[in-house]
């Protein structure tokens, strides 16, 4: 059945190199080295990653659920060094051993997932809870509602973000609505969907899409992204237990190249707030998702231009300090620290990956001018992908890389 | 079952890869890594499912005069029972005698009465168990008939004791609306208490999330078995892609889901002729690999019987099952066609019984078989009548006079737990705003008497 699937379905076999991804050991701590052809090199090096077990524990916000030691604790807590997948597939695991209605379904989950998040998952638990569906995402979205409307926990999967629009009645009538639709008596709280979003290096038109702002203004509904291990697995477990219908979307280039150490224990980090991951007073940089490292990495170059752009990069600016924000939730966004970081910096720059008309961008710059109008010392500015489906060959000048997030700090700094 | 299933298939997939192409030189040994199918060399296409041009053929149980059939086996059923159902058939009908003159007065905004299902809607109901999951959507859409399809339907829950001042509660929006506090349009219900999910007007969206409730069902140690999903639909939400979809996944992941597509001919206005091409809704269950049956819709009894036949099946196989009931309207729409229709219908039925158009009224035919029965007759008929027409409006009167919820459950039950700073922060503007203008602006003064607590709870500083 797995065999049929693979040869019909194209779209997942070119995508990734899954002969490569059968080399790596699923339950092994041993870090993998990133994927060199990406377009996120800075991800090997990223100083946001937490390389070790103490300052994993000490993950801002982090709240453990677990059964243990109370709930502030870390000692006698472990980690292990995971990428995002295996931090997803842990925390798939840890709600399906604590919650006996949860179910992860969809397009070729049972086999372990074209991106290796529910590995092994169907052997533990079962083929009655891990389960392939047939290729229908209104299907799989409907089926998890009626799931989640009984009260049981769905956690579906959409093989990748830009397949998820055959849903989107069912996640913007239907799921997003029910409880408010039936006065309370009913709702799809249990459910999340799971999807892989933004570019890859390579993924053309289908492949790469971030669409988390189609869903932005869909009231009901919260929209979640990670940036790293630890923060996929709580986020994820924070999304499955929230009482409301989440879209989690994992950037899937994050898979396998974003390494940390990540707390063994069940744990959960909170939706609907922002995480400040570089402090600074001189200009506030939003992002959320891949771009996180983009933004790093410009922040770098901002202090330390290499040569060849040297000229570009006015002295005086060398020392600026920026300060970086990881949204984290899209929907409902925080606003306060948003609010309270361009109070004091007077300058925006947002980053997304996704075009920049009606993109999320959009949303929280009208929202951060009619707040901070008085505060504001340059436009707020955004460095998004362009106005364009993203065409295969011209992926490398289409995402907001960091050479474009620099000159945009630049230019904002400067005005 | 499912990994028996998958498990038998990956075999028979492996095998067909392992064995040495053979020749085909003989039926049997047809082997195809998908399908058992044998290998034939006269190049022949097919059409009907039935084979030949035979039409899935529809089971009936009472004739248009009420006479059972020769060959056909009665259900089970006795007096009171069977006034049980006809008294709920009945109490449709009565329901768009009042509503469709009130609207007429201009007391509720729209309102359109509909004939013809009145045996499908009772019977599929009392086949079921009355703690089964019932999911229903409208079957047809168009802007002045969204009512028609999910009006039939709240007749399941009106089987299953949901009160008239309920169902005026939800028509008028007011403080009694259990089944959302005055957000949704008319005849939109729903009560976790009888199992029924709130009706939405999306078409064909609860046909997937069906399968999902059945899967819940079968997960359910204490319903696991016992209980069944049910789903109603229209031949028109037949054609969207949701029916492929749910069909398609409550027979694949193995759920208890009992559809029921209810083909009246018409979606609106437009004709199953223009809907599908193929064998009505009942020729496309078995290209899913799930049994079907088609009943005559009109026949209260055909409906009960097969409807319970198909909830056994749901159960023991744990798979979907799906019944096509026909009750060929004559006409999509029929305004004004109202109250004293069904006392007149009576006296016709007995005197034309070769009309088979008018005698072929669900209502009149079970009405004739209790006759021959000795259970009713036209003072009992007479009886009903006038009860049902004094409860209805009793229960409309009630529901006209009563205010709407608060108006701050305009904001309530968006998200549970902390609510989000733009919906504070909205609610807070129009608060605002209310305070403002709340008791000058004529319009809005006149529209907060309508709520519960004149909108005073979002006024106040």
């Amino acid at each position: 059945m797995f065999t049929t699937t693979i040869r019909s379905r194209h779209r997942l076999s070119r995508l990734f190199d899954l002969k490569a991804a059968r080399k790596v050991r699923w339950n092994s701590s041993a870090a993998e080295p990133p994927p060199a052809g990406g377009h996120a090199p800075s991800v090997a090096n990223s100083e946001l990653l937490k390389s070790n077990r103490d300052s994993a524990l000490r993950t801002p916000e982090i709240l453990w659920t677990g059964d243990g030691p109370s709930s502030t604790l870390v000692s006698g807590r472990e980690t292990r060094k995971m990428n995002t997948y295996q931090a997803v597939r842990d925390a798939m695991s840890i709600a399906m051993t604590k919650d006996e209605t949860a179910v992860v379904f969809g397009e070729d989950v049972a086999f372990g997932g074209v991106f290796r998040c529910t590995m092994g998952l169907a052997e533990e638990f079962g083929r009655e809870r891990v389960f392939n569906t047939p290729l229908t995402e209104q299907g799989i979205v409907g089926f998890g509602i009626g799931l989640a409307a009984m009260g049981h926990t769905a956690i579906a999967e959409i093989q990748f973000a830009d397949y998820i629009l055959p849903a989107f009645d069912q996640l913007v009538n239907e799921a997003a609505k029910i409880r408010y639709r039936s006065g309370g008596q009913y709702n799809v709280g249990g459910l999340t969907v799971r999807t892989p979003t933004m570019s890859v290096g390579h993924g053309g038109l289908y492949h790469s899409q971030s669409p988390e702002g189609f869903f932005m203004s869909v009231a009901g509904l919260k929209i979640v992204i990670p940036r790293s291990p630890i923060q996929a697995k709580g986020l994820l477990l924070g999304s499955i237990r929230d009482p409301n219908p989440v879209l989690f979307m994992e950037p899937k280039i994050l898979y396998r190249s974003a390494v940390e150490q990540v707390p063994i224990d069940d744990y959960s980090l909170p939706l609907g707030r922002a995480e400040t991951l570089i402090s600074g007073n001189d200009i506030t940089v939003l992002t959320w998702g891949t771009p996180v490292y983009h933004c790093e990495t410009a922040i770098h170059m901002l202090n330390a231009p290499p040569p060849s752009i040297e000229k570009h990069i006015p002295t005086s600016l060398r020392s600026a300090n920026v300060e970086l924000i990881d949204l984290r939730t899209i929907l409902p966004w925080d606003i306060e620290t948003v609010t309270e970081s361009v109070n004091r910096t007077g300058r925006l720059v947002i980053v997304h990956e996704a075009g920049m008309t009606l993109g999320v961008g959009a949303e929280i710059s009208a929202q951060i001018q009619k707040r901070c109008f008085l505060k504001l010392e340059a436009p707020v500015r955004r460095v998004t992908g362009w106005d364009t489906p993203i065409g295969l060959q011209y992926e490398k000048f289409n995402i907001p890389d960091s050479l474009r997030i620099l000159d945009a700090i630049v230019e904002t700094l400067t005005y | 079952m499912l990994v028996r299933s998958v498990l038998s298939r990956s075999l028979r997939g492996s095998r067909a890869f392992a064995t040495a192409p053979q020749l085909p030189s003989s039926p049997q040994n047809g082997r195809l890594p998908n399908t058992q199918s044998h290998i034939v060399s006269k190049l022949q296409f097919f059409n009907s499912v039935t084979g030949g041009d035979q039409q899935i053929p529809t089971y009936r149980v009472l004739d248009g005069a009420g006479r059972p059939l020769d060959t056909a086996e009665m259900p089970d059923i006795d007096e009171a029972f069977a006034r049980r159902l006809y008294e709920n058939m009945q109490l449709l009908p009565a329901l768009d005698n009042v509503l469709y003159n009130v609207q007429r007065q201009g007391k509720i905004s729209f309102y359109m009465t509909a004939y013809g299902e009145e045996a499908t809607i009772i019977g599929s109901a009392a086949g079921l168990a009355n703690d089964d999951e019932v999911l229903v959507r409208h079957s047809t859409i168009a802007i002045n008939a969204k009512y028609l399809g999910q009006y039939r339907e709240m007749g399941v829950l009106l089987w299953r004791g949901f009160s008239l001042d309920s169902v005026m509660g939800q028509c008028f929006g007011n403080k009694e609306d259990t089944s959302g506090k005055g957000r949704q349009m008319p005849v939109h219900f729903g009560s976790s208490q009888h199992h029924f999910h709130t009706i939405s007007s999306p078409l064909a969206t609860q046909i997937p999330q069906a399968a999902g409730v059945g899967f819940a069902l079968r997960r359910t140690p204490e319903r696991s078995g016992k209980n069944v999903a049910v789903c109603y639909f229209g031949e028109g939400a037949a054609s969207e892609g949701d029916f492929h979809a749910g069909l398609l996944m409550a027979s694949t992941i193995p759920s208890p889901t009992l559809y029921i597509a209810r083909n009246n001919g018409f979606a609106i206005s437009t004709p199953s002729s223009e809907q599908y091409y193929g064998d009505g809704i009942a020729a496309r269950g078995p290209g899913y690999g799930i049994d079907t049956v088609r009943v005559d819709g009109n026949d209260v009894l055909a409906v009960l019987s097969a409807v319970k036949d198909a909830r056994r099946r749901c159960l023991e196989q744990g798979r979907a099952v799906l019944v096509e009931a026909m009750s060929y309207r004559s006409s999509s729409i029929r305004v004004g066609h109202h109250s004293t229709s069904d006392d007149s219908f009576a006296y016709r039925a007995r005197s034309e019984v070769e009309d088979w158009k008018r005698i072929d009224n669900p209502m009149v035919r079970f009405r004739l078989f209790m006759e021959s029965k000795g259970w009713w007759d036209s003072t009992a008929e007479e009886e009903l009548k006038d009860r049902q027409r004094k409860e209805v409006m009793k229960a409309f009167k009630r529901g006209e006079s009563l205010s709407r919820c608060e108006l701050k459950d305009m904001f309530t039950d968006v998200y549970s737990g902390e609510e989000p700073w733009n919906l504070k922060e909205q609610r807070e503007e129009l608060s605002a705003l209310l305070r403002k203008y709340g008791n000058s602006w004529e319009p809005w003064k006149k529209e907060l008497a309508k709520f519960t607590n004149q909108g005073k709870e979002l006024m106040k500083d």
